[in-house]
């Protein structure tokens, strides 16, 4: 008795978190004038609508049944808008519904600072629409629905992204967004069109069953879906929106892009590309394994670089994004080779990064975010001794920036943990020189997260360390209550999955055995403490049993230095006889600095020096000095693309020259070739 | 508690107090070594021991710019490294703590005791630690891709990542040398110097600003927080010698808890650390310390010994 109203709850949730969302729009705009409870009626209806599907979304989860239903029918015309939250949109929207509620409450304090009184309702509205459309594109079952809520989705994120329109640099992310994401829409309405025509229908069951397409079609098919799908998950190639849009946003919409945006993409390749076209061929695992694994490193190693630290994380999610599409590569390459147990471990692996990157990503940049608020700037270089000023805040970004370097012990571990499992399950699986791939790209993950770690030592050491660096810093204070319970909350969960990893794996189960070919050995979760991929005792790995050890470790080291009654001297730091100031300290550009010079053929620095002279060389009266590193893709990859199509552009303006003679002229010519070629066939 | 557990207990204490017992008498015995090279006398073996003891009685005395971060740095360095010691195995051909992870837990740890003292590093304000942290976490992730292709390569001929599994196997099917061994080993045996700050990639013996590395990381720290830093600065070289010998010629390792194997095992493993020591101690000698960007070149060295041997092991 106690399960049907649950059951009834869970076939009305996906409409009613619509109609919040709906109802919460027009209420902003009603209050457009009212800046502070229009803002928290936009963000309480936002957090409400995300309880609803994050009940609906565990409750499929949990039954492994799915949920069905019509939203709106047109008989005459035959549209149906229907929906279908299967275990695979179930977690996406878990995923979504976890992050994007502590987020909505982040936003409640932080938009009262960082949006402007006069934008609080565009923001508002637009914070709901991204929702409520990356939620409809999870749960889509037709074309024309996915397609309209993909373009809904980009336009508020343009919206969201042009949020400080005054300034040119983010109105040109923004366009930059719009053009990159309108390239990938291009592709995926090419290919949903083909495979429309082919299936002759424009729902997803009957579209993506697999046996819709064939030949070198399918791969045709495969490449436009991958281009289109990796632009939104931002991979490189595809990736130079990113960092140009996630900085230029409030932070808290770049951790909602961060986490909930990306993984939109994500989505697509998981639903379409690796599970929608059929038994994926070789080829295509190989290049997402590619694609995965030069963005996890050159993502990684831009990261490194970075001195806005907006950018950094930005870069260091199309480094997170990279991890999750090797792994999807792996599976697919083990799906190649009818390895299905080792392709369900790579998809856990995967699919649980998805989930723990947008619990640390998003931890990471609401931190940034009270961080660059009560600085006003987004250099690292001008932080420094935030830790004293702002506790709570530091502690919440080490334990973000911890996660993010795959330690044991916090949430990054076990999802790297697991893609390393699927590299080495999948060397063993899979015949010939083609298994060559898993090592390399085991190194090469190691590699990544080894930088990671760099890279987030960096950041947090030379950001909340030592001493204040500019008077921003030195008068930076904690951020209000309201914006500290989020981040402890996204901590607790960094914490609580690395350390419980079995939690969210057992979740994943039912998804996984809902995903066409694949089929697990065995359960992957070894109870809520351990993961173990059960592939003839392979590896296991339980973190909460060592991290006692580590504890008990702990206490040892504390018992030999305490000594009661003695408290430690304080005494100033030894600056080589000098006064120390924030100039003695190391700098984040000096702290890259060597794996900048050795990966120099990736990062080809430029340096410029100058030093203004006056009376003696050897007295300069200022130095200037000047680093960048080579933007390689925008300049060999963007710029001649761009550069072509302003010359067709230019070239093509000759046809409309204004003249309406011409254009006549243009539909007889026109006229005539049609009636030649369709008059030539019987 | 089952009698399992209670076994595993005292074994990962026992273990992890015998490696820190043993660790200060390996890091002096180098010394020694280098110094008889030199033809020096060099330090009492004991020597090790009167420097910690000396290091824990003194007064803590630390810069006043820092926080919290540069006390937790040495402690969770410490712990890590002595929580490490129980995941492989030493005189018996089981881990301790075996049940709770393998190869990948086990470098995850040493990453984690690296982060937490690279960050203290840069709580004091002075330049050195910066360099040192910033130096330190380049060799790291340099050496990291290799670390684990060479480990990969001896785990997957095994079909285990868990090193008592691992070790146990290898016992069972004895010494195979095959050449993918011997290459996995001297890519390791690279990857163990980077790791353990020794010439020709660090000079532990220096405090020269511009050359110094882990040194530079750990300059502000006196007292007892120093203590603990060199203390877990020498298990950590003893956990790796002690990996490397047991994985590659797990010879005399004793397969059950009887008194005659385990003192055969303690002898055996003995020999074989102060053997591996040795050669530590003669490339110490006979090279000079690199410098920082010709690293790489000997790490990637290291990298290809690791993919030739996974690549004739399987092909």
């Amino acid at each position: 008795m106690v399960e049907q109203p649950m059951a009834d709850l869970v076939a009305v949730a996906w409409p009613a978190a619509l109609l919040v969302r709906l109802l919460t729009v027009t209420a902003t705009i009603a209050l457009a004038r009212r800046p502070a409870p229009c803002r928290w009626v936009a963000l309480g209806g936002s957090m409400a609508a995300s309880v609803l599907t994050v009940t609906m979304a565990a409750e499929v989860i949990v039954s492994g049944q799915e949920v069905e239903g019509v939203l709106f029918q047109h008989a005459a015309s035959g549209i149906v808008f229907d929906y279908a939250v299967t275990p695979l949109s179930a977690w996406f929207l878990m995923v979504l519904g976890v992050v994007a509620l502590p987020i909505a409450l982040y936003s409640a304090a932080y938009f009262a600072h960082a949006v402007a009184a006069s934008r609080t309702a565009v923001v508002g509205v637009a914070f709901n629409v991204l929702l409520g459309s990356v939620e409809a594109v999870f749960v889509a079952t037709g074309v024309i629905v996915f397609l309209g809520a993909w373009e809904v989705m980009t336009l508020a994120t343009a919206a969201l992204v042009a949020t400080e329109y005054q300034e040119r640099a983010n109105r040109l992310a923004a366009y930059l967004y719009l053009v990159m994401s309108h390239i990938g829409t291009g592709c995926l309405v090419a290919a949903f069109m083909v495979l429309a025509s082919r299936a002759g229908a424009t729902s997803f069951p009957a579209m993506l069953a697999g046996d819709v397409v064939s030949g070198p079609l399918r791969d045709g098919l495969f490449a436009l879906f991958l281009v289109g799908f990796g632009v939104k998950a931002g991979v490189i190639p595809l990736h130079v929106w990113l960092p140009e849009a996630h900085p230029a946003a409030p932070s808290s919409i770049s951790a909602l892009m961060s986490s909930v945006l990306i993984t939109a993409g994500i989505y697509g390749l998981y639903r379409v590309c690796a599970f929608g076209l059929g038994v994926p061929d070789e080829r295509w695992a190989l290049a997402l394994m590619f694609v995965g694994m030069l963005s996890a490193i050159l993502g990684v190693l831009y990261a490194l670089t970075q001195t806005d630290l907006k950018r950094l994380l930005a870069y260091s999610t199309i480094e997170n994004s990279g991890i999750v599409v090797l792994g999807l590569g792996a599976s697919t390459m083990a799906l190649a080779h009818g390895q299905r147990a080792v392709a369900a471990v790579a998809v856990a692996a995967s699919l649980v990064h998805v989930l723990n990157h947008a619990i640390f990503k998003g931890l990471l940049f609401l931190a940034a975010g009270s961080v660059v608020m009560t600085t006003g700037t987004r250099q690292i270089e001008q932080f420094g001794g935030l830790l004293k000023r702002m506790p709570w805040t530091a502690l919440f970004f080490l334990i973000g920036a911890l996660a993010i370097s795959g330690l044991p012990l916090l949430n990054g571990f076990p999802s790297e943990w697991l893609t390393f499992q699927a590299l080495l399950l999948g060397f063993t699986a899979t015949p010939g020189l083609v298994r060559l791939n898993f090592p390399i790209a085991g190194a090469m993950l190691a590699l990544t997260s080894a930088l990671a770690a760099a890279c987030f030592v960096r950041a947090f050491g030379i950001s909340f360390l030592a001493l204040p660096r500019s008077p921003a810093a030195s008068d930076a204070h904690e951020s209000p209550r309201l914006m500290l319970v989020p981040q402890a909350w996204l901590a607790i969960l960094c914490i609580a999955l690395g350390l419980f990893p079995g939690l969210a794996l057992r979740a994943l189960e039912p998804v996984i055995v809902s995903l066409p070919g694949l089929e697990a050995a065995g359960p992957i979760a070894a109870g809520a403490l351990g993961m173990a991929p059960g592939i003839s005792s392979f590896d296991y790995v339980y973190p909460a049993i060592f991290g006692v050890a580590v504890l008990g470790a702990l206490v040892f080291a504390l018992s030999l230095t305490a000594r009661r009654g003695a408290v430690a001297r304080q005494v100033p730091t030894w600056a080589c006889g000098g006064a120390l100031t924030s100039r003695t300290e190391y700098t984040a550009t000096a702290f890259s600095k060597p794996l900048l010079m050795i990966f120099k053929a990736i990062y080809r620095p430029q340096r410029q020096v100058d030093a203004l002279a006056g009376a003696s060389p050897y007295f300069p009266q200022e130095v200037r000095y000047r680093a960048e590193i080579e933007p390689t893709f925008e300049r060999y990859i963007y710029g001649p693309l761009v550069r072509g199509v302003v010359r067709a552009a230019g070239a093509m303006r000759v046809l409309q020259a204004g003249s309406l003679h011409a254009y006549l002229a243009y539909v007889l010519v026109l006229a005539v070739v049609l009636l030649i070629w369709l008059g030539g066939t019987p | 508690m089952s009698a399992d557990a209670m076994l595993a207990i005292g074994a990962a204490l026992l273990q992890a107090g015998g490696m820190l017992a043993a660790a200060p008498l390996l890091r002096t015995a180098i010394k020694k070594m280098k110094a008889r090279l030199q033809n020096r006398q060099g330090p009492p073996l004991l020597q090790g021991y009167y420097d910690l003891a000396k290091l824990l009685r003194k007064e803590t005395v630390r810069s006043d710019t820092s926080s919290w971060v540069y006390v937790a740095g040495p402690r969770i360095y410490f712990a890590t490294v002595v929580a490490a010691t129980t995941l492989i195995p030493v005189l018996v051909a089981a881990a301790p703590l075996e049940a709770t992870g393998g190869i990948l837990l086990l470098v995850g740890t040493l990453a984690l005791g690296r982060f937490a003292l690279a960050t203290a590093a840069l709580d004091t304000g002075s330049p050195f630690g910066g360099m040192g942290a910033s130096r330190d976490m380049t060799i790291a992730a340099l050496a990291e891709p290799a670390l684990m292709l060479g480990l990969f390569s001896s785990a997957l001929s095994a079909g285990t990542m868990n090193l008592g599994v691992l070790v146990r196997e290898l016992v069972l099917q004895g010494p195979s040398w095959h050449p993918g061994d011997l290459l996995a080993f001297a890519g390791l045996f690279i990857i163990v110097i980077a790791e353990t700050g020794r010439i020709p990639v660090d000079n532990p013996a220096t405090h020269l600003e511009l050359t110094m590395i882990h040194e530079a990381m750990v300059l502000e720290y006196a007292g007892p927080d120093l203590a603990l830093v060199e203390w877990a600065s020498a298990v950590k070289e003893l956990v790796y010698l002690t990996l490397l010998v047991n994985l590659f010629l797990p010879v005399g390792i004793a397969m059950s808890l009887e008194p005659v194997p385990l003192l055969v095992a303690l002898v055996a493993w003995a020999g074989k650390v102060f053997l591996l020591a040795v050669a530590v101690t003669l490339v110490e000698s006979t090279n000079a310390k690199l410098r920082l960007f010709r690293v790489p070149e000997l790490v990637s060295v290291s990298l290809g010994l690791a993919f030739l041997a996974l690549a004739i092991r399987f092909l």
